[in-house]
């Protein structure tokens, strides 16, 4: 069965060095509203949604997202990523039930 | 006896035509329902269920995305130029709308976009997402997946590190029950 | 006396609406369907299509745009699944200690390209055999283990992962020999008409395909059966290509048969042989 927190992050095969980069993350979360009923047992599901994602480049804090509910479920996003050293790009997600996911990819522009 | 009989009678008059109002529209409602879509129901659970179904009986947000959009921005202008933002014209499930927004503003120390919004006007809270960005993000540009309540304006602005605004706005249908099964 | 006029009134109203609404909600002509599934039974009439694939591609995208194919290439959350459906390919299960590796290799991949054959008939089951189906025969035979139920999580990440083996690799569905009367029942199935609605998966993927339902641009039937199972925006979650035959009758207000029914085997299987030739694209992402 699908976990809560398992991630992917995808980058170009290829990189150059100062090329501006499309980074891919995605996360597996339910990204609950609050206002969703169990079916079960006739009761709210209660809140539980992302509401933090910080990108890291390098030890920086480059980006910063901040979300609330109406993120989808299973959050997708992509934003771009100016590769000009080698580093690791770190991307950390946190929720409101204090759970932290993240994971770190190498960025190797040749 | 005679005027509490008429005043009976106006009162039940009154009445009929309420009761009957009532009856006939939740009649119409339901019946136009159980005739046109009535196998959508089981789509139609799951699609509140994704977006949660206690959201149709709780409060908006006072004031709505003019409220919000005022108390963020303050009454600064909007220029509609320099985003494109791409939204699929109709979503057949408003809980899983991709939005991507990019833009050709410059990313430079000093001149760069600091702030990207997202807000859908008819959510009940209009403010989906924000992201800051920082010069070291080489592109101003952000994609998304996120929820509509109902048909909607969904609606982007860019801040820039002067303070300046840039926005662009789409109509995203949603419909519940298209013909994809 | 005259509240109770007024209540005979109410009652009289309400009646009335009732039957109103009964008479158009259960309105469907039941004389013409029933002439119709005869007829069906008996001929089937070819209709052609509407426009080509080329065409309607272009309607597609002139309406829809390319959002899908866009965020497909962004990321496409089905893509756990694969992952996971490899893990499950090793993973031993059952009373005879194997797991799918124990006989096709490391990750299966002894079954690169087993995939472009199914749905095929086969002798043991005298019908035919969907992919789904191969792999829980499998399960029960060879490993000893518990089929997989239907459309759950594992189920659809084993038969991803299986059928991503053969990616890029065109369709190959044969109908020769014994298979044949199940390709006329799954051709008979694609175009009988039923339901309240009285429709055939025909008349709307092959004489209306390119033109709109509810809003809706009807596909075409190319490229119907290439990249199941997909991710689908609707659903918000990965299906099976019977979900979506299942998804279609409901809409018909037709009787749905269950997952792996007889009637949606031979359905898949003539889909599929129609779609021959189309290259294996798993997993998809659709609207």
């Amino acid at each position: 069965m699908p976990q809560i927190g398992r991630i992917k992050i995808r980058l170009p095969r290829t990189i150059r060095k100062g090329q501006v980069i499309a980074v891919k993350t995605l996360i597996t979360h339910p990204m609950e509203t609050g206002f969703r009923k169990d079916k079960a047992t006739k009761r709210k599901v209660p809140a539980f949604y992302i509401d933090d994602v910080s990108v890291y480049y390098g030890g920086t804090l480059i980006s910063h997202a901040k979300w609330t509910i109406a993120v989808s479920a299973n959050p997708f996003m992509s934003f771009y990523v100016k590769a000009d050293k080698e580093a690791p790009l770190k991307i950390v997600w946190k929720d409101i039930k204090g759970g932290v996911y993240e994971k770190t990819v190498q960025v190797k522009p040749r | 006896m005679k005027e509490m009989k008429d005043n009976d009678f106006s009162n039940s008059r009154r009445e009929f035509l309420k009761r009957t109002g009532f009856v006939s529209a939740a009649l119409l409602s339901v019946s136009a329902f159980s005739a046109f879509i009535p196998s959508q129901k089981g789509e139609l659970g799951g699609f509140m269920g994704a977006l949660g179904s206690g959201e149709a009986q709780a409060a908006p947000v006072p004031g709505g995305i003019k409220e919000k959009l005022k108390s963020i921005f303050g009454g600064r202008k909007v220029e509609m130029s320099h985003v494109v933002m791409k939204t699929p014209i109709i979503a057949e499930n408003g809980a899983v709308v991709p939005v991507n927004i990019s833009s050709d503003l410059p990313m430079e120390p000093g001149n760069y976009v600091k702030k990207i919004y997202i807000f859908v006007d008819d959510n009940r809270d209009p403010f989906i997402a924000s992201m800051d960005l920082t010069p070291a993000n080489g592109k101003a540009a952000l994609s998304l997946r996120i929820k509509m309540r109902k048909t909607s304006q969904v609606r982007t602005i860019l801040e820039d590190s002067n303070g300046k605004l840039y926005g662009s706005t789409k109509t995203v249908k949603v419909t519940i029950g298209g013909c994809g099964g | 006396m005259i509240k109770k006029i007024s209540n005979l009134r109410e009652v009289l109203a309400c009646a009335a609406l009732v039957l109103a609404f009964t008479w158009l909600s259960g309105f469907s002509p039941g004389g013409a369907r029933a002439a119709a599934d005869n007829k069906a039974a008996t001929t089937i009439e070819e209709l052609t299509p509407s426009m080509s694939y080329k065409e309607y591609h272009k309607r597609y995208e002139a309406y829809y745009g390319d959002t899908t194919a866009r965020m497909a290439e962004e990321g496409n959350p089905a893509d756990f699944l694969l992952d996971d459906g490899k893990d499950l390919a090793n993973k031993v299960e059952g009373t005879k200690g194997k797991s799918c590796a124990s006989c096709h290799a490391k990750d299966a991949l002894k079954l690169k390209g087993a995939a472009v054959k199914y749905p095929r008939y086969d002798a043991d089951l005298r019908g035919i055999m969907t992919l789904a189906l191969q792999i829980n025969t499998c399960r029960r035979k060879q490993m000893g283990a518990k089929p997989l139920k239907y459309e759950s999580y594992d189920q659809l990440a084993l038969t991803m992962y299986i059928k991503s083996l053969s990616n890029g690799m065109p369709i190959k569905v044969s109908i020769d020999g014994p298979a044949r009367p199940f390709f006329e029942k799954g051709k008979i199935a694609y175009y009988k008409r039923q339901g309240q609605l009285n429709f055939s998966c025909a008349i709307c993927h092959v004489q209306y395909a390119g033109y709109k339902a509810r809003s809706n641009l009807i596909s075409n039937n190319k490229h119907h059966a290439d990249h199941w199972p997909s991710y689908r925006l609707k659903w918000g979650k990965t299906g099976s290509l019977q979900r979506r035959f299942r998804g279609c009758l409901k809409n018909m207000r037709a009787k749905r048969p269950p997952l792996q029914s007889e009637t949606l085997r031979n359905l898949e299987f003539y889909l599929t042989y129609i779609n021959n030739g189309d290259l294996i694209q798993v997993p998809g992402m659709r609207m």
